[in-house]
């Protein structure tokens, strides 16, 4: 072989070799990932060399932790990541799917089939199972105003799955609120929208949502208020400090009086544009009772602060790129990029502005605003890990809502679509196929089981019994899922237990996908490491 | 207050970090410490331009390196990422799972051990008799694995930040694409743009922000990345950037795939690096043998020659940060002040050119000594820390800004800030070196201090205040921290027609490998994510970096 010729280190794995190394890395990331799945999976705590400790039940973070080296677990594990960050969820179904499929073909492999059977097979069974989503899919009517219960159960079915029931359904409202608030009509959500803000500070049930934003500073002036009421927002991006560098690049100065004259014209700029920004505030707020705050993303020096706070401004320096959209949507007006044309036109509006101090952290929560379309959810944990997790299961179930809104589609949850849709590829998609391709639609199907397997088998149940039961249930012709809690089919819709019609679809798409292609690796080469022995 | 941000990407930039705040903590300890020399008392530093103040959740006060730290996953060694006093009040114990009432499953890994001088750090083993200073200094010299075993200093809970999810080991994260490809997602330079955001914000006037990339892997792109969003949101806050390698990243490659990675790497690191920062240094030889006999480094230890970066890149900062000068204090004990701006603003000079070359000497030797014996010699004492440097001795536009900490009379003495600068005025004046115009020089009285985790580098015959003694032997057993107390260094910024073989060879790479028709590494810069029109703006870009060095430059540009 040539590569022997090139490389007489590299080493070569045979077909039968090549394919059972890449099986065997498929199954091992399913084991690690499989006690992950539903609302009775384990969470797992990370504990790093240092003791730094990360907690998660999201197989998504699982994967972006653990340093996998096997080029086949890569693999999975980058189209695992990309549902994830196409869909926002079903990481762990992937991997899970993936595993099962490479699992099904290894038994058929052993027994003679050749991978290409295989995966002629997947594609049919692939093919019908979609079309068969399309039918078995429950249509939303979103409109104008959806339907936010439907919302619910979709949000608090992913979110079951992260965090313990109080805290879910409590975290469910507040989600299905935030997306409704930010929702415009005609136009794609845009998630980015609501902004998590976070305070370790007490016990997780803290969180909330707050119509309006939340700030990750405060005004660095000690003169300015803490708390105002009434304030009209000035949301810009103008540059109030005296700026030396400016001065650098062109001019020089032969004495140090011509010096101090430049340095003393360059402050003057400044100050002109501070007190455009006083002038306007003059105008809209003398004689009332009302407030003047400016956010601003450049910064602002010790000078202009000080002119700010004399005129009875609140002014914040350094704020996010993001947050001048997000204010512009959640206060009204519009961000100003010079104070030139200042009018009141330009200015938001919020009915209470209010600075909040933990420690080093100050929080600036801008709130009581009129209709907003932007809005924080705010997220309170006794530490650092406990944040994080909560965040990943807030985005997660963000993405769900949003997920449903526009898919205008859910599907029957607790492992109802895997087991009805292997009914339909063995009853009706099966025979269709040529030859041994059946065998590869047939372990198509049986993969799908994987889901209500491992659900039954995080609740502890016995596996076997419950896929029979199940399938009983559909055999009859009811669509059934399992109650974790009793092993006994219920009715999801009943119970309200509905996951993403897109996160599905992706699910069965990409699956079969990397699978034909493991499938098809005849031959593994790697030159430089004995890839035998364990990493 | 001019306020400086540090950012350290990549692992060997995190040990010259390492290094170089211990300096500055020693420095701060020698302050308050009435037994110290007294030049550390007076050092007129002003070290909250680089250090921030803050209050922790238990309400004590906090004393911090403004800084981001960028490491891959596991990198820290026996340092929590959160630092270590902002105290979480978490504990390890799964049963405290607040979020999840179901099982739950504890992987824990091997907790590392501390080494002897970090257990003295901590309360652990700090009364333990039988342990001596010696011990600690020989622990380190055997065995370092991390940045963190020879680091003293507490870091804020936002300035440690581990890369993960690369799922490539170290060995394979050494291009440009890979790095790139890890903060595409948009989650890693989210949190890092806040944690920059948070430090910046609290600034009331930043002057720079000073960055180190271990410029030889992944690491590079990584910072590109986020360099380029920080020239985004932050436009006039200029970048001074040295772009660090390791000896390691010198060695042969093994292959000719590699060998044009390598070099495609390294053109488009430096296209790119240079495209986001101000002023680009690169620091980092092959070998540190050349600078023998002053010096002792052990090449392969990266805690040996990180030491000699990080005490250059230290001096270099040192005008950053005069306090601004009552007429007294100026005259006394340092002189010329610069900031960011302005040393970029001078390097830069006529020819607008922004890759610096940087020269050491360390330690320097004494005034009156060079003086005499080789008229013009305090100046042929620096080595230049970076490869592929021409010859700049007919260069008429050089640019050139001196640092000087800490120099020596003779013997002992301490040199004051006129004979410092007499003397090196004296060999410009009497024509030994043709003088660059606008030259700069700023002058600190204080030496570089040596913190006990400093590596055993300094021959035999160095003294304690570090002057090189001519009557002892010359071989014997090399001198560390113990023996050491401080060492004058001598730093020079030079922007010069020096460096234009190093940015030629990397534009010719580009050129031959990724541009030509047919070149055999056009697909490898396809899979880092460049389409054609980007690699030809890199060539395009890092073709008008050479230009400048050509006399005759508005000519040739307009013929092509």
């Amino acid at each position: 072989m040539s590569i022997r010729v090139l490389n007489p280190n590299a080493e070569v794995l045979n077909k039968s070799a090549a394919l059972h190394m890449t099986i065997n890395a498929a199954k091992g990331l399913q084991d690690v990932l499989k006690s992950n799945l539903g609302p009775k999976g384990t969470i797992k705590m990370l504990v790093g060399g240092a003791g730094d400790i990360k907690l998660t039940k999201d197989g998504n973070t699982l994967l972006k932790e653990m340093q996998i080296q096997n080029p086949t677990a890569i693999m999975i594990a980058r189209t695992a990541v990309a549902q994830d960050d196409s869909s926002g969820d079903g990481t762990t179904s992937t991997v899970l799917f993936i595993g099962e499929l490479m699992k099904q073909s290894e038994r058929c492999i052993d027994e003679g089939t050749h991978p290409r059977f295989l995966v002629d097979g997947f594609e049919i069974a692939k093919r019908a199972t979609l079309e068969f989503l399309e039918k078995f899919k429950t249509p939303v009517v979103i409109g104008d105003t959806p339907d936010k219960e439907i919302l619910k159960m979709v949000a608090r079915t992913t979110l079951r799955t992260k965090l313990y029931e109080v805290l879910a359904d409590q975290l469910t409202d507040i989600i299905v609120n935030a997306v409704l608030c930010i929702r415009k009509p005609e136009e794609a959500i845009d998630l980015f929208m609501v902004e998590i803000m976070h305070m370790r500070h007490k016990f997780d049930v803290d969180t909330r949502l707050v119509e309006g934003l939340v700030l990750d500073h405060g005004s660095r002036h000690p003169d300015m208020k803490r708390r105002a009421e009434n304030c009209y927002i000035l949301t810009c991006n103008v540059s109030l400090e005296y700026d030396k560098s400016e001065i650098n690049a062109g001019f020089f100065y032969s004495n140090a009086e011509q010096r101090e004259k430049m340095v003393a014209a360059e402050r003057r700029q400044v100050d002109q544009r501070v007190m455009k920004i006083i002038e306007l505030k003059e105008k809209v707020c003398s004689g009332t009772d009302k407030n003047f705050v400016i956010i601003n993303q450049k910064g602002i020096d010790p000078p202009s602060l000080d002119l700010l706070a004399r005129a009875g401004i609140i002014a914040l320096r350094r704020a996010k790129r993001r947050n001048m959209e997000r204010l512009v949507l959640a206060c009204g007006g519009e961000a100003v990029n010079s104070v030139d044309d200042l009018t009141e036109d330009c200015l938001g509006w919020a009915g209470l502005v209010y600075e909040h101090v933990l420690g080093e952290e100050k929080y600036t929560f801008v709130e009581q605003v009129k209709n907003p379309l932007s809005c924080t959810i705010l997220i309170k944990g006794p530490n650092d890990h406990t944040i994080a997790q909560i965040k990943d299961a807030v985005r997660d179930g963000l993405r769900s809502v949003k997920n449903t809104i526009e898919d205008e589609a859910v599907v029957l949850g607790a492992g109802a679509f895997e087991v009805a849709a292997r009914k339909h590829l063995l009853d009706n998609v099966k025979r269709t196929a040529k030859g041994r391709a059946q065998l590869g639609v047939e372990a198509f199907a049986d993969a799908l089981l994987v889901i209500p397997k491992t659900l039954a088998e995080n609740s502890g149940l016995d596996t076997q019994d419950v896929i029979v039961s199940l399938q009983n249930e559909h055999d009859q012709g009811t669509v059934a899922g399992l109650n974790h809690h009793t092993g006994d089919p219920i009715d999801p819709q009943m119970e309200g237990i509905f996951d993403n019609y897109s996160v599905k679809r992706q699910i069965i798409n990409s699956g079969p996908v990397i699978a034909s292609q493991l499938l098809l690796v005849d031959e593994v080469i790697r030159a430089g490491r004995n890839m035998r022995k364990p990493a | 207050m001019r306020e400086i941000v540090t950012i350290q990407v990549g692992d060997f930039a995190n040990y010259i970090g390492s290094h170089f705040w211990n300096f500055q903590d020693e420095l701060l300890g020698l302050a308050e410490d009435d037994t110290a020399d007294p030049i550390f008392k007076n050092n007129c530093m002003d070290m909250d331009v680089l250090y921030r103040t803050g209050l922790s959740h238990q309400g004590a006060y906090t004393y911090c390196p403004r800084l981001i730290s960028i490491g891959s996953q596991g990198s820290l060694g026996t340092l929590s990422s959160s630092g270590s006093l902002y105290g979480d009040s978490s504990s390890s114990d799964a049963s405290d799972t607040l979020t999840w009432k179901g099982a739950v499953t504890k992987l824990a890994e091997k907790p590392h051990e501390k080494n002897l001088f970090l257990k003295s750090l901590s309360e652990e083993g700090e009364d333990d008799p039988n342990i001596e200073d010696k011990d600690r200094v020989q622990c380190l010299e055997r065995d370092v694995k991390f940045w963190s075993d020879f680091s003293k200093v507490h870091f804020h809970s936002k300035s440690l930040y581990e890369l993960n999810g690369t799922w490539t080991d170290f060995q394979n994260f050494d291009n440009f694409g890979v790095g790139k490809e890890v903060l595409s997602g948009g989650f890693h330079m989210e949190e890092l743009n806040d944690r920059l955001r948070f430090f910046v914000e609290e600034c009331d006037h930043v002057q720079g922000i000073q960055c180190m990339v271990d410029d030889s892997g992944g690491f590079s792109g990584v910072a590109s990345e986020f360099l380029e969003n920080i020239a985004d949101d932050y436009t006039n806050i200029p970048v001074l950037l040295y772009s660090v390698r390791d000896t390691f990243s010198y060695t042969d490659a093994t292959n000719q795939r590699k060998l044009i990675a390598r070099s495609l790497h390294d053109a488009v690191s430096l296209s790119k690096l240079s495209t986001y920062s101000s002023l680009i240094v690169p620091v980092g030889l092959p070998s540190l043998g050349g600078l023998a006999p002053s010096l002792c480094v052990r090449d392969e230890k990266n805690f040996h020659s990180s030491a000699v970066y990080a005490s250059a890149i230290h001096s270099i900062s040192a005008p950053f940060r005069f306090k601004p000068a009552g007429p007294i204090s100026s005259t006394t004990y340092a002189a010329g002040s610069l900031d960011i701006g302005e040393i970029i603003h001078i390097l830069a000079g006529q020819r607008q050119n922004m890759v610096a070359i940087l020269d050491v000497s360390m330690p320097a030797p004494s005034l009156s000594v060079s003086d005499k014996a080789n008229p013009g010699g305090i100046l042929n004492s620096f080595h230049a820390l970076g490869t592929e440097i021409g010859d700049d001795s007919e260069d008429l536009y050089m640019d050139e800004s001196l640092i000087f900490n800490g120099a020596l009379y003779s013997g002992a003495d301490r040199a004051s800030v006129s004979q410092v600068k007499d003397s090196i005025c004296n060999v410009y004046d009497k024509g030994l070196r043709p003088k660059p115009r606008p030259s700069h020089l700023s002058i600190s009285l204080t030496p570089i201090p040596i913190p006990l985790p400093f590596p055993s580098i300094f021959p035999t015959s160095t003294s304690r205040r570090g002057e090189i003694l001519a009557d002892q032997p010359l071989v014997g057993p090399p001198k560390g921290s113990l023996e050491v107390e401080s060492v004058p260094v001598m730093t020079r910024l030079r922007s010069s027609i020096a460096i234009k073989p190093f940015i030629e060879s990397r534009y010719n790479n580009l050129l031959r490998h990724g541009m030509l028709r047919g070149a055999k590494g056009a697909d490898l810069l396809r899979d880092w994510g460049f389409g054609k029109d980007e690699v030809d703006d890199m060539g395009e870009y890092l073709s008008k970096m050479l230009r400048i060095f050509n006399p005759s430059s508005e000519m040739t540009s307009d013929s092509d």
